[in-house]
């Protein structure tokens, strides 16, 4: 039974499960052999800079991008051989949170919030009505259902997608950067609210960030993607144990450390300066 | 360099146009079949209902907005014919005849394609632009993701709209073009050109005339909408790129009206209609 | 604990005194509402004094199911019907304290302080 799952378990069953993603743009490799379990209840936090591919491992998980190789499965099911309705049917299961909240510019907060229901249930006007009520409150937006998505602020505009994403009661949510662009206040109102929907109602969540205070506030494991590689999947002590420690010397634990201190030395700026800048700037002064 | 002499960079820009166009054809090709698929499951199936609200607020969108416009446009295509058609008839002393040139001319040809120029630049831009801000702001991922479908949705709607709203406008253009020349011979050529205007025009017109018009109109309107939503959903990079996908909407589509345009009335011709 | 989605999740209904002690089972998700919701009305059409509703065998329930709980509240608020929940499991709480709804409904422990 349900009942169960306070804490998540590690040997139950992936609610997702993704192994050896590989995605090419081009020739260029964004994802380079992915694998990563996320547990029924937990909360997952993807880290990762600028172009790491986190976003990209994100669309693939609901489906919106196709692998070059591996498979992604949500409920068991591998969304990479599903026909559309089969994956359709597994996305009413989940739900997410798009960085702009991406709400349907042209509906009111409350028609955005209404539509999955509309669309996919056979629930009668009146109680979607009290579903969408229901929904805004919980993202401390009821007073918002008759605005137009260009009335509200940015950080209305994120709760009012979230509200949206939780219409259906998903078993998973995922959130792609919830607090970009946030004031530190909302942000950590969003925080909370993802810890709510997990702790109270049992939602597994999927959070792609970089913000390492929001990923420290409300992960129960975390993942460090660089350059198309899941670097570390860790409880969340363990980050925490990088980040307060001392410089290891180990080139990857020294490379998470500076990305989860925000440091402006580290392997990661070493990286950038192996880039052959000697040679680049002598040829166009005509060769040594 | 080759022994032809043609400069081998030429040879792969010319290929590499090919392809681009080749695969864009290849992509409004698909947008098409599945926009078919939906309208037919809509017809046929019980089931998946037609957004009736949706198809009139486009309806609303492409050609209310646009009657104004094309009207006034082919008031001026009525006027142009008959000044410039008139001088030349005058030495045979056919001047009346200015009315039977302006009716073929305006119902077989010129209603709808100056039409779908006019809505190319009006609806087809506006719907580019809309689908692609769509893209841009992450809506039309937000769609998929709450498990409705962008074609069915967005694509189905604005193509039938257009489709419908064309054909209609088209045929206020034809009368259009018609009261143009005629206001025209009455104001400022003379009773040889006014008198019997509409009976001659009524004589020379075949119904023909008037539905072949009609069915360039209906292509035209598909081409247009069609081109519209494709360069609008494939937008990528920024506002720069809805930018782009309008003017690119603009010119595809009115290339493909001309060239359209000319496929009709080769296939018109070779059937005798 | 997949009930077949036709069968109506109100298990029973009992008279004690004035009173109609409902007692619902299962999961009570987007495709069990409706029923869910009418049984629940049709409750209301026999003019009980006060409606009971007993969740103790509700294991799981969507909002649409607190749904049909609001508007099941709205139509006894209009007819004078008192209304009163008992035997919330926890899961069923959380989902009443995560939408503050628990400050709408009169939630009660045991069924004797629902009847008292």
């Amino acid at each position: 039974m349900v009942e169960t799952q306070e804490q998540p378990v590690r040997t139950a069953t992936p609610v997702i499960s993704v192994v050896d993603l590989v995605k090419r743009f081009d020739s260029k490799t964004v994802l380079d052999g992915v694998t990563l379990d996320v547990f029924p209840g937990e909360t997952m936090v993807i880290m990762g800079g600028s172009g790491c591919g986190k976003s990209t491992l994100l669309r693939h998980m609901i489906g919106s991008m196709q692998p070059n190789e591996g498979s992604v499965r949500l409920f068991g099911e591998d969304l990479v051989v599903l026909s559309e309705d089969q994956l359709n049917a597994v996305r009413k299961r989940f739900g997410i949170l798009f960085q702009s909240g991406a709400l349907f510019n042209s509906m009111t907060v409350g028609e955005n919030v209404a539509l999955p229901l509309n669309e996919h249930t056979d629930l009668d006007e009146a109680t979607i009505d009290i579903m969408v009520r229901i929904k805004l409150e919980l993202v401390g937006l009821r007073e918002a259902v008759d605005l137009m998505p260009a009335e509200i602020s940015g950080g209305m505009k994120k709760r009012a997608g979230l509200a949206r994403a939780i219409a259906l009661d998903p078993e998973i949510l995922f959130y792609d950067e919830p607090s970009a662009g946030l004031d530190p206040v909302t942000s950590a109102e969003i925080d909370q609210l993802i810890m709510d929907l997990t702790g109270k109602l049992g939602v597994t969540s999927v959070v792609v960030t970089h913000e390492m205070d929001s990923a420290f506030r409300i992960a129960d494991r975390m993942g460090m993607l660089d350059k198309g590689r899941m670097l570390k999947i860790a409880p969340r002590a363990e980050f925490e144990a990088i980040r307060d420690g001392e410089a290891t010397g180990d080139e990857m634990t020294d490379l998470i450390r500076q990305f989860l201190r925000g440091d402006s030395e580290g392997p990661i700026t070493d990286r950038r300066r192996e880039t052959g800048y000697e040679e680049d700037i002598l040829e166009m002064a005509g060769g040594p | 360099m080759d022994r032809a002499g043609i400069p081998i960079y030429l040879v792969r820009w010319a290929g590499a146009q090919v392809l681009t166009a080749l695969g864009r054809i290849g992509g409004m090709a698909i947008l098409l079949s599945v926009t078919a698929r939906w309208v037919y499951k809509a017809i046929f199936t019980p089931k998946a209902r037609f957004d009736v609200e949706g198809l009139t607020v486009q309806m609303v969108r492409v050609g209310v907005k646009s009657v104004g416009v094309v009207a006034l446009v082919q008031i001026f295509i009525g006027v142009i014919l008959a000044l410039q058609m008139t001088p030349p008839l005058e030495p045979f002393g056919q001047e009346g005849m200015v009315s039977n040139i302006i009716g073929v001319a305006g119902f077989r040809m010129l209603g709808p394609i100056i039409t779908a120029v006019v809505l190319s630049g009006f609806a087809g831009a506006s719907i580019a632009a809309e689908l692609g801000t769509m893209v841009v702001s992450e809506e039309i991922e937000a769609m998929e993701a709450i498990a409705l479908n962008p074609i069915r949705y967005l694509v189905v709607p604005r193509i039938l709209a257009t489709f419908v709203m064309t054909i209609l406008l088209t045929i206020v253009a034809d009368w259009m073009i018609a009261v143009g020349g005629w206001v025209t011979s009455r104001l400022v050529l003379g009773p040889e050109s006014y008198v019997g205007y509409w009976v001659r025009m009524r004589e020379q017109l075949r119904y023909r005339d008037f539905v072949t018009g009609l069915i360039q109109a209906g292509v035209f309107g598909i081409l247009i909408s069609l081109i519209a939503c494709h360069e609008g959903l494939k937008v990528t990079g920024g506002a720069e790129g809805v930018g782009r996908a309008t003017t690119k909407t603009v010119v595809y589509s009115i290339v493909a009206i001309v060239i359209a345009a000319c496929i009709c009335t080769m296939i018109f011709y070779a059937f005798e209609l | 604990m997949n009930q077949d989605s036709h069968s109506s999740p109100v298990q029973s209904e009992r008279w004690v005194g004035r009173a109609t002690v409902v007692e619902v089972a299962g999961d009570i998700d987007l495709h069990r509402s409706s029923q869910f919701q009418q049984s629940l009305l049709d409750v209301v059409d026999r003019n009980p004094e006060r409606i009971v509703v007993d969740l103790g065998g509700v294991g799981y329930m969507d909002s649409s199911g607190v749904a049909s709980l609001v508007k099941l509240l709205s139509r006894t608020r209009k007819t004078g019907v008192g209304l009163r929940l008992v035997g919330l499991t926890r899961r069923v709480q959380s989902v009443f304290e995560i939408t503050r709804l628990n400050t709408v409904f009169e939630i009660c422990q045991t069924e004797e302080e629902a009847l008292a």
